[in-house]
């Protein structure tokens, strides 16, 4: 049985079908069809072995000899792409033999997706930190992953005036601010999982046992500390600083002299190795969570009005959990969410009473703390509100105003009901209820239960919910499917006139507007994307 | 066999008969067939005899709010019960559109003006003569009728209900109490991303295949989404 990564990947992957196309094409149209080949083969089966890739894939039909070096080439491609991650098990020889480790590769579904996210990556950073930290990441999302050595020698080659000083000032930023980070680790072991003994009898266990593909992320995954720890120059200023006062106070100058040489050796050699040796690439989860903040700020804003957003953003920012990337709830004191509202444009007149009200309205929950007022809000309700005006939207779109109030009945109450209690609450015709309720079902949106009672004259009942866990897994693999359309489409207009973003001077006037209207046509399909891309991020990201 | 009314026209034995039946099922009336099942008799001779008491004005006939085509009679002295009327809200085994519009605007003016008001609030405010008009409504407007057409208007977002914290625009509603407000913000339906391209609402999505006959390159949605667009 095919594996993958996580089970929520697990899922994507085996349900989405059409999820697996858009990957696969997208691998296609950025390193050509090999590598898109290796891709489609770990999608469709699950984390393979090197040995098996070769076999699966069948890069080269014609000449099998060539398969392992097409296969390695394209697997190396992923890895240096932040598509694949390698890691050991132990795999039991002959009888008698000894055990030996055998490396399997598995795709990083998400990390494929998300590139179709980059642009949006970049306008992050361009907003926060600027150009100059921008072209950096452009670095590391053209190239998957560099040395701060590459990166300044790409950055040199660019802009001339650019010292190193001055990348690694921004480099800094950049990890400081989390949106890079240090690589995980390559090839990590997976040691087997020792087998849990039965428990007693009708004892059921609630620990889930990881998948492999769960332990070897965990496995490859550095510790925070890690991940962020920035670039010192090779001479540290501070260390010498530091050394001063050590020496002030020492009673043996030459001790304290042979320690310092001994830290700036060591600090010089720990820099050389960082910025030669260590690679860095984008970091994904807080790009993730940047845009999952800004879609809750922009749901409130369309639902509450632009001071509740800005007080939203505001505690957002000043969240004081650590793990703010991971969790979805946010918490912040009445002082940081003030202090943030001021730096805001508009939050300047905003009272202390009004920033209180707006925080009941948007269903924070206040305990008091020793550090004063502590507000929390759960950003899983925003999302869920978000997602149901996707599905609502498009029932709308699809069947009609009548058909979307049965759907908002259904899920606002959760729960089963009855069709004619369902066309007394909605106000509709009972007839014309029943046929709505049948086509919502034979599209999957509803689940129905036939109920028949036995007491008295036979009746016949049908109870329609909504399975959200099956619609929401059947509209993300159609959202696929129409994200792999417009790409398809918008890739069809590239190959039918290549220069279509080019400049269209010199042309005759006709022939100009046409290829402008053309040129439009483009865009549109990609502005589409990347909002349809927003909407699947919130189904499967957020 | 019943004695007759004494206040009765004349009725043969199939008429008596049938109207007893009739009269039994009170305001859920009967249907035709059931009643032909029921009354013995010749086919001929029960069909005339239920033309008969239509005729002489003592049964009536009454469309069911289950089954339109089903053909049923009532005493006339009863008024059809709610399952076979469907209720308030329904005239003639139709809903009573006319009506239910007039009320929802109705709720809808009184929630703004009270910014946020109670079920009670609401009807009250239909209730009351205005600067000297009478209400918009001679019958009685029931509290339910009221609440039920809140909550319509929660299903299509045009009010939202919230819990009264009994300050700011609650001060005049107790807290903790259900209230409706209009709702904030652009209201109304959204208009979602998926929603907005072709593939959102294509009848032939499952079709589609990137290289068969219906495949993104030719499809016509597409064309008449990107051709329609005027630049």
């Amino acid at each position: 049985m095919p594996a993958s990564p996580t089970p929520r990947e697990f899922e994507a992957i085996m349900v989405a079908r059409h999820g697996i196309q858009l990957a696969v094409f997208l691998i296609k149209s950025h390193f050509g069809e090999l590598v898109s080949k290796v891709c489609e083969c770990l999608l469709n089966r699950g984390s393979l072995s090197f040995q098996e890739l070769v076999r699966f894939a069948e890069l080269d039909p014609d000449d099998k000899s060539r398969n392992s070096l097409l296969v390695k080439k394209s697997l190396l491609v992923l890895i240096q792409h932040n598509c694949v991650q390698a890691f050991s098990v132990p795999k039991l020889g002959g009888p008698g033999g000894l055990p030996k480790l055998q490396t399997k590769y598995m795709i990083l579904f998400d990390n494929v997706l998300h590139r179709l996210r980059f642009a949006k990556f970049l306008a992050i950073v361009r907003n926060d930190l600027g150009p100059k930290c921008e072209a950096l990441l452009e670095g590391l999302l053209q190239h998957g992953r560099l040395t701060f050595d590459q990166l300044v020698l790409r950055a040199t080659s660019k802009q001339p005036e650019a010292t190193q000083d001055c990348v690694r000032t921004n480099f800094n930023e950049l990890v400081q601010s989390h949106y890079i980070e240090r690589c995980p680790r390559a090839d990590p072991f997976i040691a087997p999982t020792p087998e849990t003994k039965p428990g007693r009898r009708g004892s059921k266990s609630s620990v889930e046992i990881p998948t492999i593909e769960e332990q070897a992320i965990l496995a490859a995954s550095l510790s925070d500390i890690e991940r962020f720890s920035g670039i010192s120059p090779a001479t540290n200023a501070g260390v010498e600083e530091k050394d001063e006062k050590l020496s002030e106070h020492s009673p043996s100058v030459s001790v304290g002299n042979k320690r310092k040489r001994e830290i700036e050796v060591d600090s010089d050699v720990q820099a050389t190795i960082s910025e030669t040796e260590i690679l860095w690439r984008a970091n994904f989860e807080k790009f993730v969570h940047c845009l999952k903040k800004k879609a809750c700020v922009e749901n409130i804003r369309s639902r509450l009005g632009v001071d509740a957003a800005v007080i939203l953003e505001a505690m957002i920012e000043s969240n004081c959990d650590q793990k703010a990337t991971e969790n979805s709830s946010v918490t912040a004191t009445m002082d940081a969410i003030l202090e943030g509202v001021r730096r805001k444009p508009g939050g300047n007149a905003m009272a202390l009473e009004q920033v209180r009200i707006i925080l009941d309205q948007l269903g924070c929950h206040l305990c008091s703390e020793d550090t004063g007022a502590l507000y929390t809000i759960d950003l899983k309700g925003v999302i869920e509100i978000c997602r149901n005006d996707e599905v609502e939207s498009l029932v709308l779109r699809r069947y009609g105003k009548e058909a979307f109030r049965i759907l908002r009945l259904l899920v606002k109450d959760g729960g089963k009901k009855e069709t004619d209690m369902i066309a007394d609450t909605t106000f509709i015709e009972k007839k014309e209820n029943q046929v709505l309720l049948y086509k919502l079902w034979k599209d999957e949106y509803l689940d129905v239960e036939r109920v028949v009672t036995a007491v008295g004259k036979q009746l016949t009942y049908f109870l329609w919910e909504v399975n959200k866990k099956k619609l929401l897994m059947h509209i993300v693999n159609d959202m696929y499917h129409a994200a792999l359309n417009l790409s398809k489409r918008a890739g069809h207009m590239i190959e039918q006139d290549p220069e279509i973003l080019l400049p269209k001077q010199g042309l005759p006037e006709k022939l100009q507007k046409e290829k402008t209207a053309e040129k439009r046509r483009w865009m549109i399909l990609q502005s589409s994307l990347a909002k349809l891309d927003d909407a699947l991020m919130l189904f499967h990201d957020f | 066999m019943p004695p007759q009314n004494p206040r009765l026209p004349k009725l043969s034995d199939v008429e008596s008969e049938m109207y007893s039946v009739i009269k039994s099922r009170k305001g859920s009336g009967i249907w035709t067939n059931d009643l032909k099942k029921e009354v013995m008799g010749p086919p001929t001779a029960v069909a005339k005899a239920l033309k008969s008491l239509l005729t002489k004005n003592l049964i009536k006939e009454v469309i069911s709010i289950k089954n339109k085509s089903r053909k049923m009679v009532m005493a006339v002295e009863f008024e059809p019960s709610a399952d076979v009327s469907g209720g308030a809200w329904y005239q003639s085994g139709s809903l009573d559109v006319a009506f239910i519009k007039i009320l929802r605007q109705q709720c809808r003016r009184h929630v703004e003006e009270h910014k946020v008001a109670t079920c009670e609030m609401v009807r009250k405010a239909i209730k009351e003569p205005k600067r000297g008009r009478p209400p918009v409504f001679t019958t009685e407007i029931t509290l339910q009728q009221v609440y039920e057409i809140l909550e319509l208007m929660v299903l299509d977002k045009e009010v939202e209900k919230v819990r009264s914290s009994g300050v700011g625009d609650f001060s005049h509603v107790p807290e903790g109490r259900d209230c409706y407000r209009v709702s904030r913000g652009e209201g109304g339906p959204k208009e979602g991303a998926f929603a907005s391209i072709p593939c959102g609402v294509c009848p032939r999505i499952h079709e589609c295949t990137p290289d068969g006959v219906i495949s993104p390159i030719n499809c016509v949605y597409y064309n008449k989404w990107l051709g329609g667009l005027d630049f």
